[in-house]
């Protein structure tokens, strides 16, 4: 005990000391060679080396971080004399593992202001870099990308509804991630070793529909030469996806709903039934209700396909959610093109923002590996975008610059109130909260195209 | 014969061999005599590419300073045998690579005596029976 009095006394010799001692960055100092003078407490938990081994070693043979060498914060203190605080990086200990740190810098004088090595604090950043994660992972769920509460509470569904076996329903207009959201579910089941088979009703005329989805035999009709299965047999063990089932033919509802009621179905041509285990998940972009009041669905077979119901709201509802998917594809187009685009610059993510976005997340997504082809590196301006975000009747010459940013935002507002009030003018200005006059004028500066008729005229016409 | 990559940096071995660029080749023959030295730029690229290119320039050893754990992984998947956590000016640790005596605590980094040497040594092994 008293050895351990006597080399506590040792360590908290001054102030200063005992002050390194208790922190928990750690600190060490260099002198003009690089060589260790002193290192703390934090700084020995931190790289996993005793201040006993790093005193007097290279400090770039203890600290051992992504900067040592050409990108040592440290050598560029020296050498200008102002301090770096906060550049990140990372450190390997001994076992190989990788630590992210940041870390500042200053320079040591002497009494007499001489230059005689200087000092370098390092924060370890894993505990923050968890906690990142771990937010990250709150907004994404597979491949789908959210911070909306809209899509939150799905998210939050998504688990329960992907481990039960019941029918899903997928509503939401077309590009709002329809394919995606079954595909993620599929990922998330019980089923997740079998095959995921996604079909497109929309896509198909009836009959080559029918068998696709349930194959037909030897002979069934001229040309079939031998047995073919169909989507439900080779789903087997996984899932299908239908998807557009509000385009599907009456005689076709018939056979579907035989399907979900009774799991049995028979191929063209087959004179005994088959059974399916396929976990079935069905998307349209049309109201199935709607459909189903007018007698374009049949109403038995929307109750047995609306079991659990997925809305997926359109990007104009979550716009919240447009920079994180951008962050989101541009990280993606960098890893598939090999580019390193670093981002998108504010005014070109404000255009984007005041987007409509009718072909929702695919027209995003389309949006900005068309501005891959255009920008080479840096940021992805205005000029990368697509020209239906940025026409409109401006001309090229304008730029890319904030100004032009602000018209193209201008222009977009009036022309999305110009639209919502039917063509109406006054009322438009109403809505933009500006005079009429004020209206016009911008109008004719912004040079929108208007149609002959107005809201006015319309109305006119109709009474 | 034996061909072996050094990482360094500023005639040292460089302290980390994932942010490392400057390779120093060397290939003895079946006495132990240089038959051949060179310089080499590593991609800065992905990870795997600099393993890639370590594979495509036919090196069988390669000594670096610190590691990570992906990385020597992906060196031993590809029957490269490592010795790593090295420290030390860049002759001296060619000279002891030569002469076998790499394994010596003199060109051990901080921290990695004890701990670092049977990873030295169960890399090395893993990568022979590799190759």
């Amino acid at each position: 005990m008293s050895g351990g009095m006597k080399n506590s006394k040792q360590a908290l010799a001054t102030p200063t000391e005992a002050i390194l001692e208790s922190i928990s960055d750690g600190v060490f100092t260099v002198d003009m060679d690089w060589r260790i003078t002193s290192f703390n407490r934090a700084a020995e938990e931190i790289t996993g080396v005793s201040r006993q081994e790093a005193i007097q070693r290279r400090c770039s043979d203890v600290f051992r971080s992504s900067m040592c060498g050409t990108g040592c914060a440290l050598q560029q203190t020296l050498k200008t004399g102002k301090p770096i605080i906060g550049k990140s990086g990372y450190i390997i200990t001994s076992d190989g593992n990788r630590i992210p740190i940041s870390v500042s810098t200053a320079v040591l004088k002497d009494a007499g202001g001489k230059l005689v090595g200087g000092a370098e604090t390092f924060r370890d950043l894993s505990e923050v870099e968890a906690l990142r994660r771990e937010l990250d992972s709150r907004f994404r769920v597979g491949d789908l990308v959210s911070r909306s509460p809209l899509m939150q509470r799905v998210f939050e569904v998504l688990p329960a509804i992907a481990a039960s076996p019941s029918t899903v329903l997928i509503l939401g207009e077309t590009g709002t991630g329809k394919e995606l959201m079954a595909h993620t579910i599929h990922d998330l089941s019980p089923r997740r070793q079998g095959p995921f088979i996604a079909v497109n009703c929309g896509a198909l005329p009836d009959t080559l529909l029918e068998s696709e989805l349930f194959g037909y035999k030897a002979g069934a009709f001229t040309g079939a030469a031998k047995d073919k299965p169909g989507r439900f047999d080779l789903a087997r063990g996984g899932t299908i996806f239908l998807d557009e089932i509000g385009d599907v033919s009456p005689a076709l509802q018939v056979r579907l709903l035989r399907v979900l009621q009774e799991r049995t179905y028979e191929p063209l041509g087959a004179t005994r039934s088959e059974t399916t285990d396929a976990r079935v998940i069905v998307a349209t972009n049309r109201d199935l209700a709607e459909q189903t009041r007018s007698g374009a669905f049949r109403e038995d077979l929307y109750y047995r396909v609306n079991v659990v119901r997925v809305q997926l709201p359109p990007l104009r509802r979550r716009k919240e959610d447009i920079p994180l998917l951008v962050d989101y594809f541009i990280e993606r187009f960098n890893r598939l093109q090999r580019k390193a685009i670093q981002g998108i610059a504010a005014e070109a993510l404000s255009l984007l923002m005041a987007h409509h976005w009718p072909g929702n997340v695919r027209e995003l997504a389309n949006a900005i590996e068309r501005s891959f082809i255009m920008c080479s590196e840096g940021l992805i301006s205005i000029g990368h975008l697509p020209e239906e975000l940025t026409a409109h009747g401006l001309s090229a010459s304008m730029g890319a610059n904030v100004r032009s940013a602000h018209d193209l935002l201008d222009a977009q507002s009036i022309r999305t109130a110009l639209e919502r009030n039917n063509y109406n003018r006054l009322a438009a200005a109403h809505e933009l909260g500006i005079h009429k006059t004020t209206l016009f004028r911008r109008i004719k500066k912004l040079g929108i195209s208007l149609p002959e008729q107005d809201g006015r005229s319309g109305k006119a016409r109709a009474q | 014969m034996r061909k072996a990559a050094f990482a360094y940096w500023d005639n040292r071995i460089a302290p980390v061999f994932d942010s490392a660029r400057q390779l120093y080749l060397v290939e003895l023959d079946d006495s132990g005599q240089i038959i051949a030295e060179a310089r080499e730029t590593l991609p800065d690229d992905q990870p795997v590419q600099k393993v890639l290119r370590l594979a495509e320039l036919g090196v069988d050893t390669l000594v670096c300073g610190a590691i990570s754990r992906s990385l020597q992984e992906m060196l031993c998947a590809y029957g490269i045998r490592l010795v790593p956590f090295v420290a030390g000016e860049l002759p001296e640790v060619i000279q002891a690579w030569r002469s076998d005596g790499l394994p010596a605590d003199a060109f051990a980094m901080p921290g990695c005596r004890r701990r670092c040497r049977s990873l030295r040594q169960r890399t090395a092994m893993g990568g022979r029976n590799i190759s």
